[in-house]
């Protein structure tokens, strides 16, 4: 095994390892802030994923701009870039994620506000009653 | 500019000007609600005239943003099946928004609420018109955010916000794995493009990106997995459901009519691309063993959330909360039929949609007129009310006995069809049907008796406000004119829709023409 391939066969190891840690946050941390420091995690983890699977091993790298349309340079961007569509992808789930992470942080500190406490097991227990 | 491109827009902006203009106008309520009435009615406009465009044409249609065409850039391509829902969706949007103005007289923040509203719909046209992966992503986000932040309108309520929480917790969950299905789809087919997608997988070329990389069937079997898993949370299957029972009732009644009739849907309308457009039809032996599988599985879930939402809706003493168990009951039923993978499903599947969210809305609306008018949602608090309020019982009639199945009203005869589609397979699944209609109908026999013959708890005099008596009105009426005409409709625009919807090679071939004009050097 070269040095590369077991760099990359690590990165996955270490990715998926922290996908479990982060599914473990969402189901098992009792604190409402908690999961949702869990559920960030998960987002990131899966936006490195799609990273990596637009990646691939060039020497020498180049960033993915096309300076002009022309037979040299395409040849010259495809033997040096790499695959920018996922990293377009991911920009655009990050901007998302971040409306959403705000809109989660708002309603948790709105749910601190009513109930006093972050523990959805003592949420649960007093239910929705007025 | 097309139309096409237009009606997703139109909402877009309204929405996204409003503040302003609110702040212009300080914030008077009379001039916000005619901006949102004229929002809505813009994109309703827009979304008949699409469905005209649509029907007349043999091909779907294609709208190309910024001119850059279908494996290079996003491209939204509409078919008949799109269409349809979409101007279901928008004629339901503007005739709730009406509702809104009556429903809202004692509440703030009018202005915030029509800017998630106009989202809202900007999102769900979206959803349905997209021709990309990648912007249904997007879309279904913009839906479900917008729908996170309405359930949680009434910030000073502890279930509104509790039930918000959740919803947007376990739909954020969702949307991440939907995200990592498309990167998964992405790196085997270097593609998000539905038509592109679906050469690859039926084995046509599609310019531009090259052919699949790796094991195809592996990479399409969990990126499906991941991805119906999404739309099961979005659709409320169980055991995903959990979340809706909260989330429906605590939202003000127009946007439980909003969430319960047309955002659900979203989960349905998706898959229905998914098994579908891109991997419907003829499939190699590999990739056709894994769309059975999931068939299967999907069948399954939705029957089990059919019998466990009609059990759950005689236990419920909140008419709201009620209401939301029949909307877990009617997603089973959509996705045993989309389930089945046949011609026949999809007809009854989308016959279901369109009855479910008319009267699924009405319902909710005619709930909400109850509710404005006592302040509770307790069943025991409406006792009574029915005598005094007319158009609310008469709407009332109409949406249950609909909703149940009984003979002249729409949502009968898409569970006739239903019915048949799934006797197709077994009679078991077809009996479901049966016996969970039949449950469902007790439990609301039980709503209605109370609210027609049970004893006032106090004595009140009570008004039905106009504005919102009339939206109950016609859509009675609509519950009783699609009924009636239901032959006629299935014939001239189900059928229509579901043959297009099932002739995958059409939509590829419709997209292959506008790639083929891409000048590479």
């Amino acid at each position: 095994m070269s040095t590369s391939e077991f760099l990359w066969a690590y990165l996955w190891v270490v990715l998926l390892l922290t996908l479990a840690v982060s599914l473990y946050g969402i189901i098992a941390r009792p604190n409402m802030l908690k999961k949702i420091i869990s559920l960030t995690i998960l987002g990131d983890v899966v936006n490195v994923m799609v990273v990596f699977i637009g990646y691939r091993f060039t020497y020498p790298v180049a960033p993915p701009i096309l300076p002009s349309l022309s037979k040299e340079s395409l040849s010259q961007f495809v033997n040096t870039a790499v695959d920018p569509l996922p990293q377009a992808l991911v920009i655009t789930a990050v901007v998302i994620g971040m409306a959403v992470n705000m809109l989660l942080a708002v309603l948790t500190i709105q749910l601190y506000r009513l109930y006093g406490t972050l523990d959805v097991r003592e949420i649960a227990k007093r239910g929705g009653e007025e | 500019m097309d139309v096409v491109g237009l009606t997703p827009v139109i909402p877009v902006i309204f929405a996204f000007a409003l503040p302003l203009t609110s702040i212009i106008v300080k914030g008077n309520r009379k001039i916000i609600q005619a901006y949102a009435l004229l929002g809505t009615g813009l994109t309703l406009i827009s979304a008949l005239k699409l469905f005209e465009l649509v029907y007349s044409s043999e091909k779907p249609l294609i709208y190309t943003f910024g001119g850059w065409t279908a494996p290079i850039g996003i491209i939204y391509e509409v078919d008949r099946t799109g269409a349809l829902i979409a101007l279901v969706t928008a004629a339901l949007m503007f005739l709730i928004a009406i509702y809104n103005y009556r429903y809202l007289e004692h509440e703030e923040g009018l202005e915030w609420y029509y800017t998630l509203y106009l989202g809202l719909e900007a999102g769900l046209i979206g959803v349905l018109l997209t021709g990309d992966a990648f912007n249904l992503f997007v879309m279904i986000e913009v839906t479900s955010i917008a729908a996170y932040a309405l359930v949680a309108f009434y910030r000073g309520r502890k279930d509104a916000v509790h039930a918000a929480l959740k919803y947007a917790f376990i739909g954020a969950i969702g949307t991440t794995m939907y995200f990592l299905a498309l990167g998964i789809l992405y790196g085997a087919f270097g593609t998000v493009n539905f038509a592109d997608l679906s050469a690859k997988v039926h084995g046509l070329s599609f310019p531009v990106t090259g052919s699949p990389v790796g094991n195809i069937v592996i990479a399409s079997g969990v990126a499906l997995a991941l991805a119906t898993w999404a739309f099961l949370i979005k659709a409320a299957i169980v055991p995903n459901h959990f979340w809706l029972p909260e989330a429906h009732p605590a939202a003000p009644s127009p946007i439980s009519a909003v969430l319960s009739g047309l955002v659900v849907n979203v989960g349905v309308y998706a898959l229905i691309r998914f098994l579908y457009t891109v991997y419907g039809g003829e499939l190699t032996p590999g990739l056709a063993k894994i769309v059975g599988t999931l068939g299967t599985v999907v069948i399954a879930l939705g029957a089990v959330s059919a019998l466990f939402g009609a059990l759950m809706m005689n236990a419920q003493r909140d008419v709201k909360k009620l209401i939301a168990y029949s909307t877990i009951m009617h997603m089973g039923y959509l996705f045993m039929a989309v389930g089945l993978g046949t011609e026949l499903g999809l007809q009854a599947a989308l016959f279901h949609i369109i009855n479910h969210a008319i009267a699924k809305a009405l319902l909710f609306l005619v709930a909400g007129m109850f509710i404005h008018a006592v302040g509770s949602r307790d069943i025991n608090d409406l006792a009574g009310l029915g005598r005094q309020m007319p158009t609310a019982t008469l709407g009332l009639a109409m949406a249950t006995l609909s909703l149940v199945g009984i003979p002249p009203f729409n949502v009968f005869f898409s569970k006739v069809l239903l019915f048949d589609a799934l006797m197709e397979k077994s009679l078991a699944l077809a009996m479901v049907i049966v016996v969970s209609s039949v449950t469902a109908l007790v439990a609301y026999m039980r709503v209605f008796y109370k609210i027609w013959l049970g004893k006032p708890v106090k004595n009140v005099t009570l008004k039905e406000p106009v504005s919102m008596g009339l939206v109950v009105l016609l859509l009675s009426m609509a519950v009783i004119v699609i009924g009636l005409a239901a032959p006629m409709v299935l014939q001239n625009y189900i059928e229509p829709a579901v043959a297009q919807t099932v002739n995958y090679k059409l939509y590829i071939q419709t997209a292959l023409e506008y790639a083929l004009r891409l000048k590479l050097p």
